[in-house]
């Protein structure tokens, strides 16, 4: 048997959301054959908390789920030594989360002091600014399979190419709204005019970030099933430097325009091709999708 | 002596100093020293956002929180005369999908705390795939309740006038599918016996019958003799309303009547530590909380029935969580067969939020109990949020004259370690606790 | 690709249409949308009846594709102010002027849309519905509110709350212009109906 890589999985500022989340990965068995956990919040592990803070180890993948506080102490111990000294020895660093990758949520309790692990929400900061070795698996939570691909990947030897904000361009290239289910009503602009709807999209009144998010939720669903905009909940844009932003359930209009609109699409563009598509009026799509039990 | 010692595994750390005299605890301190400031960052944001930011609070009971909040703000319409409407079909799949979160963190809890941590005191170790079993379950279901919910963890799809999904039957179907499949797997690993018959069991002599993890479980408690220590304040605590549990509180056999505004915080006690929870009391006095307070109140035969013979011991504790999983999984069951789907998903409150203004309370039960969120809108805006969590109640730190329910209950432990297994079967949740 | 003589074909095609459409709407503005019949355009072009025909099928389509063509015109001249770098105050300044100057120069151009397009939408409900055949304009409309309240200057509202301010005042204007009950040259309005605007529109 190879000799397992060693991998240690520790928490800054957290809600342990990532953990749970990753539980819910269905090849862990596979994970624990492959990897030995120095120690990990649940599963089983070879050292203490407390023991792993001595730095007297050392690791293959250190993995880091929450926000970065140089002052914070884990069991008693400084979390800036024992971050530095894992995360220089390591082969790779995974940022799990968006708190680990940008600050998120937690980076608004103390956000002068509070960032990810090379950035601070966009901008370079944090104990591996600029290292090579930073992957940023940014969601709050993290998707178990983009964790699981990452994971394998490294076993593998296989390259993970980034992009500019260290995450890999395989799973943060495509856009949440990529596979949602109400992209034809986005194409011809149907709004959902209430929540608690299967049908309409949910751009223009609820907040949907979908085509402003990278991420691929609604090509590897969550927990094999489905998605936020699928159950009618808008995309928060959770895997964006920018997240947590405010007012998340409606969406950002200026006399009526969306603010934003979708990646890499210029206003014109799009306003161009909303204002056409909307000014034809579609029964099939402004009717219920199913009439009979709704 | 104090011996100082480090809590790990328990959605983040607790220290728990330990005074021991004639070789046993005589008291212990309780201190949680992470702080995130959960509440500051709720501040003047759009009310709304309160369900996309409590979930965070913590990653296994992040549901329950959405719960709350949603609760809070509905509470806030009522309370300036809207009492918002929420069709049945809602109100069903929240009840679903938060029960399935309950069941999701006692599966963990069970299988990634309780069994090691058990096996290493009874000296009969377990694989590390046995503990897998735990995220298998957990893991199947959370698949049910993302089918409704869009995903888990931090899902926020309970918005004030009910849910953002519009599921067809294709949906409920499938989740029946899948829960059948987590039904059979629990009879076959744990209990070796049918659901049915497991929630019929009324002694505690019938449990010899169990076959399974839960069978072992009865055992090795009972070889660590755990059905003999552990005991706190017999007094319980319920505070949230579902179909699955009525609010009241218990005191000497006694159930009677709760009301949420008697509940009080209190500075935690500690010696030369700083902690960041405080306790949360009814009347000024510790209650338990969780499933062995929901069994009692809700006078389920088989864990009254043990308990009167045991107790609140740490083995009547365990026994109940461990229970509550078969109790939920059969009332997910019967809320999924219920559920019509011709009925609205979400009725649009009358009034806007952003002229709300007042103050509201949400109370649910969580996995480890009343979880209540309080807020005051000020024109749809959040001007003061507050939180307090089950476990600010169980693993209060009160002083040597009225120590927390796990503080009592650690009191008279032989070891450390017995001391520490006592305080993990309240599933401790450090997260929560300091918010 | 298309090869280099078909392309000079199409321009050319496209060259006989603009010329069309500049002298349909002459005749619209003069003579009357309803009276202006399709055999009397052609005659004035010196085209015979069928050629015509084959550069519009039927009278609703040159309708629709004049609406279009204004539309375009002036949807380029704002693309230009948008482009510029000046205030959201200099900008509305620039886009009464443009509009005036157009309603001086071509004014059969801002009549179509005003007689025309706006008052006899039964024509137009066919192929040109919602807001189709002016999208050119209203996009760059769009474009320059969502700036303006983008840096702050421009209060967050309805859109055709604020379309209806701007357009109608300008129209209003170019009305009672043609109606000759302006005393003075429409020109001479500008600073103060820019001014009027921009005090309506602004952040308070
Ligand atoms: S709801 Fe969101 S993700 Fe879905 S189609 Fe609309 S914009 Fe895209
Ligand atoms: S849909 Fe959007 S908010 Fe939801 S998990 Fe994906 S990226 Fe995050």
């Amino acid at each position: 048997m190879k000799p397992r890589l060693k991998l240690l999985w520790l928490q800054g500022v957290t809600c342990n959301g990532n953990t749970h989340s990753f539980l819910n990965y269905p090849h862990l068995s596979y994970i624990l054959e492959t990897f030995e956990f120095l120690y990990h919040p649940l599963l089983p592990s070879t050292y203490t908390l407390e023991e792993i803070s001595t730095c007297a180890h050392e690791c293959d993948i250190l993995v880091f789920e929450g926000a970065y506080d140089p002052r914070m102490e884990r069991v008693g111990t400084s979390l800036e030594r024992v971050v530095h000294h894992y995360g220089n020895h390591a082969r790779y660093i995974i940022a799990a989360g968006s708190c680990a990758s940008f600050g998120g949520m937690f980076k608004h309790s103390d956000p002068e002091h509070i960032t990810g692990l090379g950035f601070d929400e966009k901008e370079p900061k944090g104990p591996f600014v600029k290292n090579s070795k930073l992957i940023n698996l940014s969601g709050c939570p993290i998707h178990p399979e983009w964790m699981g691909y990452t994971l394998r990947m490294i076993a593998d030897n296989k390259p993970i190419s980034i992009d500019e904000l260290h995450r890999p361009k395989e799973l943060y290239s495509y856009l949440a709204h990529h596979g949602c289910t109400r992209n034809e009503y986005f194409e011809w602009k149907v709004d959902s005019d209430h929540f608690g709807t299967k049908e309409g999209c949910l751009f223009y009144k609820q907040g949907c970030r979908g085509p402003m998010t990278h991420a691929s939720c609604n090509k590897i669903l969550w927990n094999d099933v489905s998605s936020k905009t699928r159950a009618g909940s808008p995309c928060f844009g959770c895997t964006e430097p920018d997240f947590p932003r405010t007012n998340m359930f409606e969406t950002k209009t200026n006399m009526s325009i969306p603010q934003d609109v979708p990646v890499g699409i210029s206003k014109r563009s799009y306003l161009t091709m909303a204002g056409i598509a909307k000014s034809f009026h579609i029964p099939r799509l402004e009717k219920r999708l199913i009439d009979d039990n709704t | 002596m104090i011996t100082r010692k480090w809590i790990e595994r328990i959605e983040g750390e607790a220290s728990v100093q330990f005074t021991f005299e004639h070789n046993k605890v005589s008291f212990a301190t309780i201190a949680f020293p992470h702080f995130r400031g959960m509440e500051a960052i709720l501040h003047a944001r759009p009310a709304m956002d309160a369900l996309v930011i409590t979930p965070r609070v913590c990653g296994i009971c992040g549901h329950s929180h959405l719960f709350a909040a949603v609760r809070a703000i509905e509470s806030v319409y009522a309370n300036s005369g809207f009492p918002l409407e929420i069709s049945p079909k809602a109100e069903a799949l929240r009840e679903l999908t938060l029960s399935l979160e309950l069941i999701q963190n006692h599966f963990k809890w069970l299988y990634l705390v309780i069994y090691p941590e058990l096996s290493h005191l009874v000296q009969c170790p377990i694989a590390d795939s046995f503990r897998l079993k735990g995220a298998y379950a957990a893991s199947l279901a959370t698949k049910v309740l993302a089918i409704f919910a869009g995903q888990w963890p931090h899902s926020s799809y309970m918005i004030p006038g009910g849910v953002t999904c519009d599921p067809t039957y294709v949906d409920t179907v499938r989740a029946m599918g899948l829960l059948d499949e987590l039904i059979r797997w629990f009879e076959k690993e744990l209990t070796g016996i049918s659901l049915e018959e497991y929630l019929h069991l009324s002694s505690t002599k019938a449990l010899s019958r169990l076959s399974g993890d839960m069978g072992d479980l009865d055992k090795m408690l009972r070889a660590a003799n755990m059905h003999k220590q552990g005991f706190s304040y017999d007094r319980y605590c319920v505070l949230g309303e579902h179909g699955f549990s009525k609010p009241s509180k218990n005191i000497n056999k006694r159930t009677t009547k709760v009301n949420a505004k008697q509940v009080t915080l209190e500075n935690p006690y500690t010696v030369d530590e700083k902690t960041y929870a405080k306790n949360a009391l009814y009347q000024n006095n510790p209650f338990e909380t969780g499933p062995l307070a929901r069994a009692i109140i809700n006078g389920i035969p088989l864990i009254k029935h043990l308990h009167r013979s045991f107790r609140d011991s740490t083995y009547s504790r365990i026994m109940a969580r461990s229970y509550e999983i078969a109790l939920l999984l059969n009332h997910c069951k019967i809320l999924l067969q219920s559920i019509r789907l011709d009925e609205p998903s979400f009725i649009e409150p009358h009034k806007k939020i952003t002229s709300l203004s007042g103050e509201g309370v949400g109370i649910v039960e969580a996995p480890r109990g009343p979880l209540m969120h309080k807020v005051t809108l000020n024109k749809g805006i959040i001007d003061h949020y507050a939180l307090i969590t089950p476990t600010q109640w169980n693993l209060a730190s009160g002083s040597p004259q009225t120590p927390g329910p796990a503080q009592k209950a650690m009191i008279g432990a032989d070891s450390i370690e017995i001391a520490t297994f006592t305080f993990r079967a309240f599933d401790v949740c450090s997260v929560c606790t300091t918010h | 690709m298309k090869s280099v003589p078909e392309k000079t074909a199409n321009t050319k095609k496209e060259d006989r249409k603009t010329s069309i459409m500049q002298t349909a709407l002459k005749l619209f503005s003069t003579e009357g949308f309803y009276t202006t019949t399709m055999p009397a355009i052609a005659q004035k072009l010196g085209m015979s009846v069928g050629n015509f025909y084959n550069y519009f099928s039927s009278k609703d389509q040159l309708a629709k594709e004049l609406m279009l063509y204004i539309s375009t015109v002036l949807g380029d001249k704002l693309r230009e102010i948008n482009m510029t770098d000046v205030s959201v105050k200099e900008k509305i300044t620039m886009i009464v002027h443009m509009y005036f100057s157009i309603a001086r120069e071509r004014p059969e151009l801002i009549e179509y849309f005003l007689r025309v397009f706006l008052s006899n939408r039964e024509i137009f409900t066919k192929e040109c519905t919602g807001m189709v055949c002016v999208s050119g304009f209203v996009t760059e409309l769009m474009l320059f509110f969502d700036d303006g309240v983008q840096r702050g200057e421009l209060k967050n509202q309805d859109f055709f709350s604020a379309l209806g301010l701007f357009m109608g005042y300008l129209g209003g204007m170019v009305f009672l212009n043609g109606e000759e009950v302006l005393p003075h040259p429409l020109s001479e309005y500008e600073t103060a109906i820019a001014e009027n605007i921009y005090n309506a529109l602004r952040k308070q």
